[in-house]
């Protein structure tokens, strides 16, 4: 165990937030790594208050703890405060629930949901005491595996993972924990159990560079959703019951990676949720159940399930929430009963200011859907309204740029128009956030070049300059982080020793744009040698062989070339839960999709 | 009905913010299924006020919150709640007594004074000495618009030796006057001529107590009934 005194007395006295590195929360699990068969690190590479949030994470604790003969316990990345603290008076990464240094763990476990955390993982390492370079670990040494989103291009860390899982972790962390269990009751050697684990389905072993297809939960309603999460005593950024209703979506928006990779749509059953809604609100006390997806309005029942969470916790001053409303699904009826939205105002995501352009990104919202769903919220009394655009999408053209800047006036216009009749026309604010497009792989756009940083830079002023108008507030994600987010989003292995680099110069939570430090990057890479804009910058050709190759996402190349040549004519493919199927690949056999009403195909 | 509740901070929770705390607070109401009374409006709130906030890294075994029950909820008994109370608490917090409160004023503008015991003070003991017997002693308190100088002297009812570590001293807390007591801490250590780190000297309330016919009492013995206390526990600041 670490120096729990120098901890308590010492350490945290002197840092900001001191919560996030005690535990001992409510549900959390105490059992020593050491009486157990196997035991697993899971490490997020974000703050604790992030990572508390993502669900993937609270789910693979759940799994991992409910099977007595393992235990999983959690880090996080210290913030910079505490690690300047941890370095000077020698005190390792260690799990929040038993103090045990990480280096006394069977797996150390790493969660990569962006990008922009990669140096936090190289930073937890070394605080761990474990050798960065996956070639340099020995004998005794934890075995450093790495799954979530940013697995499904893992090669610019590859170096630093003995393995990765590819794919839907529920059963594969199973398949894993079990191994190493077997593999260390046969006495094998370190390298012999990465070597058995990297057969196992789904695991990727960047030494053995072997192609892998990812793992897929066939039946969401059969698979283990956690009863009970931990309680955190800060405010996590999510800090609710959060039911998964389902996994994937249909709309297929061309940019969107989560909405490839999780393919097919697999949901949860209406019984289920509810079961699973009252032994967490009964094991949480929170109050509030918020129903995740990507796009939970698509959920088969959703205003079923809805309403019987509401009719169940209205009045036990329990909320019921739905995060990601969107523009064509939306319901009025069903925004109102979920009153919580109203406190934060309402988001719309059209995503691109022109016709020509949303059907080139395959959002099938047209301007009267935006208009019409607007003019329901200011009716029924918001007076905020969120709008997400991105810009520096392939085939955007300056007058893209205008329809973003006259899209959001109109709906400003029109809020004013609506709330002047009582008299609140001050009242009405649109909020604008712009980002940029950041080709990812799996997506039908993962040939393209993302636009040069000078360019976004261009496209950014020419839209504040048509943005100045009294109740508009735009805001522009930071040119720099998208870049370094295409360059790691689309590299090779190339990449890996300037990820180093910047971590050892003090990179660090590269996406809080308060910790962000583009000249320390800049730095990081002259001091190797590699241009980040090859990665980012550079346009594939179909037939050109991508970095990201050998791992199988489920969605076959075939059919994201047909989808990049469809944008290429802005023509929409429509969705495959209402139209025909686009076959896209990733209905595998055996897929269980929709649960209520008709099957799938 | 109000239930009044005594709770612990302990070791592991007294870095937890008073924001945190008060969360876990309600969270462990909803998870008991204490027949509280809720607030009116869009998000219903369930109410219940604490005596007065703790500061992160202080530890307490004297921390009061009073809850409003339901009238047209389920009843309930003190010992029903203390039960179902204290097993829903996370780690770190424990209920140790409960009672009906049938007093008027709410708990925050009763209390006026808080006990606290801080080790690792023993280059103090004669500073503290001096210290009480002065009319006055001017120094920097923190107050909620920033710091200012004040008369601490008047703010401290008491100061004992416990051992040869530790200091034991009751202060004034509430709204009418209020003394952190990290702030007596430094002023003392300004007293002895010593660099105190205070964060490291470990401070943990004893007490909070209101003044009844001049008398220091406990927020349980006022105007309050059906006492419940936890087995074997002991209230430090009346042995
Ligand atoms: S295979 Fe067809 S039905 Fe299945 S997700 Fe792909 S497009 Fe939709």
């Amino acid at each position: 165990m670490i120096d729990k005194k120098v901890l308590y007395e010492e350490i945290l006295p002197s840092v900001s937030q001191p919560a996030r590195y005690v535990g001992n929360e409510l549900n959390s699990v105490r059992r020593s790594p050491k009486e157990v068969e196997a035991s697993i690190l899971l490490a997020f590479p974000d703050v604790y208050e992030v990572g508390m949030s993502y669900i993937g994470f609270k789910i693979l604790y759940e799994i991992v703890n409910n099977i007595p003969e393992f235990v999983a316990e959690r880090a996080f990345a210290p913030w910079p405060d505490m690690e300047a603290q941890m370095r000077l008076r020698e005190i390792p990464l260690y799990g929040l629930e038993t103090y045990e240094p990480a280096k006394s763990f069977d797996v150390i476990g790493f969660t990569l949901q962006y990008e922009l955390t990669y140096t936090n993982v190289l930073a937890m390492l070394e605080l761990a005491g474990v050798p960065l370079e996956a070639d340099a670990r020995h004998e005794g040494d934890p075995i450093v595996i790495a799954g979530g989103p940013c697995a499904s291009n893992p090669e610019p860390m590859a170096a630093f993972f003995d393995l990765l899982v590819i794919g839907d972790g529920e059963e594969a962390i199973v398949d894993l924990m079990s191994e190493v269990a077997r593999a260390k009751r046969e006495g094998a050697k370190r390298a012999d159990i990465v070597n058995r684990l990297a057969v196992i389905d789904g695991v990727y072993c960047p030494r053995l560079k072997n192609p892998v297809s990812r793992r897929v939960v066939t039946d969401l309603d059969e698979a283990e959703f956690p009863r009970k999460f931990v309680v955190p005593f800060l405010e996590a950024v999510h800090d609710r019951v959060a039911l998964e209703v389902m996994r994937g979506c249909t709309r297929g928006c061309r940019f969107c990676q989560a909405g490839m990779i999780y393919r097919p749509v697999r949901e949860r059953g209406l019984d289920n949720l509810c079961s699973l809604a009252k032994d967490l609100v009964k094991s949480t006390g929170y109050d509030e159940i918020s129903l995740l997806s990507l796009s939970s309005a698509d959920y088969t029942q959703v205003e079923e399930l809805s309403r019987k969470l509401v009719q169940e916790y209205a009045d036990k001053g329990v909320a019921v929430s739905l995060p990601s409303l969107r523009v064509d699904s939306f319901s009025l009826e069903l925004a109102k009963e979920l009153e919580k939205s109203r406190r934060t105002g309402l988001t719309f995501a059209p995503e691109a200011g022109t016709q020509r352009m949303r059907d080139v990104i395959n959002k099938g919202v047209t301007e009267e859907d935006l208009m019409s769903a607007a003019a329901d919220a200011f009716e029924s009394g918001w007076d905020l309204i969120k709008l997400y655009f991105m810009i520096g999408l392939p085939y955007e053209e300056d007058e893209d740029l205008d329809g973003i800047a006259d899209l959001s006036r109109r709906v400003l216009e029109l809020g004013r128009n609506m709330a002047g009749k009582r008299n609140k026309a001050g009242r009405v604010r649109v909020n604008v956030s712009v980002s940029s497009f950041v080709p990812k792989p799996h997506t039908p756009f993962q040939w393209h070049a993302q636009n040069s940083r000078e360019e976004l830079m261009r496209k950014q002023n020419y839209l504040k300059e048509r943005m100045r108008v009294r109740g508009l507030t735009v805001s522009f994600h930071n040119v720099e982080a998208s870049f370094l987010e295409a360059a790691f989003a689309r590299g090779g292995r190339e990449l890996a020793p300037a990820i180093a680099r910047a971590a050892a110069l003090g990179c660090r939570f590269d996406g809080w744009s308060d910790q962000f430090r583009p000249d320390l990057w800049a730095q990081a890479f002259k001091d190797v040698g590699i241009d980040p804009s090859a990665w980012a910058n550079k346009s594939y050709a179909y037939d050109e062989p991508l970095p990201w190759d050998h791992i199988d996402m489920g969605v076959s190349k075939r059919f994201l070339v047909r989808e990049a040549e469809r944008a290429a004519r802005a023509e929409l493919t429509p969705d495959c839960r209402t139209g025909a199927c686009a076959a896209c690949g990733a209905c595998a056999d055996g897929v269980k999709t929709r649960l209520a009403g008709e099957a799938w195909r | 009905m109000v239930l009044r509740v005594r709770i612990t901070k302990g070791e592991e929770a007294r870095f937890i913010s008073h924001l945190g705390f008060m969360r876990a607070f309600e969270r462990a109401i909803r998870r008991a299924e204490i027949p509280v009374a809720y607030s009116e409006g869009y998000h219903p709130l369930p109410k219940f006020s604490f005596a007065t906030a703790l500061g992160v890294g202080i530890s307490s075994e004297a921390e009061y919150v009073d809850i409003q029950i339901d009238p047209d909820g389920p009843k309930i008994s003190v010992e029903e709640a203390f039960d179902a109370l204290d097993r829903n608490m996370p780690p770190g917090i424990a209920v140790v007594a409960a009672c009906w409160y049938l007093g008027k004023p709410a708990l925050a503008s009763l209390i006026e004074y808080a006990s606290y015991r801080a080790s690792g003070c023993g280059a103090l003991h004669e500073a503290a000495e001096e210290f009480m017997a002065m009319d006055a002693s001017l120094g920097t308190i923190t107050t909620k618009s920033g710091e200012k100088e004040e008369d601490i002297r008047k703010l401290v009812y008491s100061i004992s030796m416990a051992d040869d570590e530790s200091l034991e001293f009751i202060c004034a807390c509430g709204g009418r006057a209020h003394l952190r007591p990290d702030n007596l801490l430094v002023h003392l250590s300004s007293i002895a001529g010593v660099e105190c780190d205070v964060k490291r000297s470990r401070i943990h309330r004893t007490g909070l107590f209101v003044v009844e016919d001049g008398e220091l009492v406990s927020p349980m013995d006022y105007k309050c009934k059906d006492l419940v206390i936890a087995k074997g526990w002991m209230p430090r600041e009346l042995s």
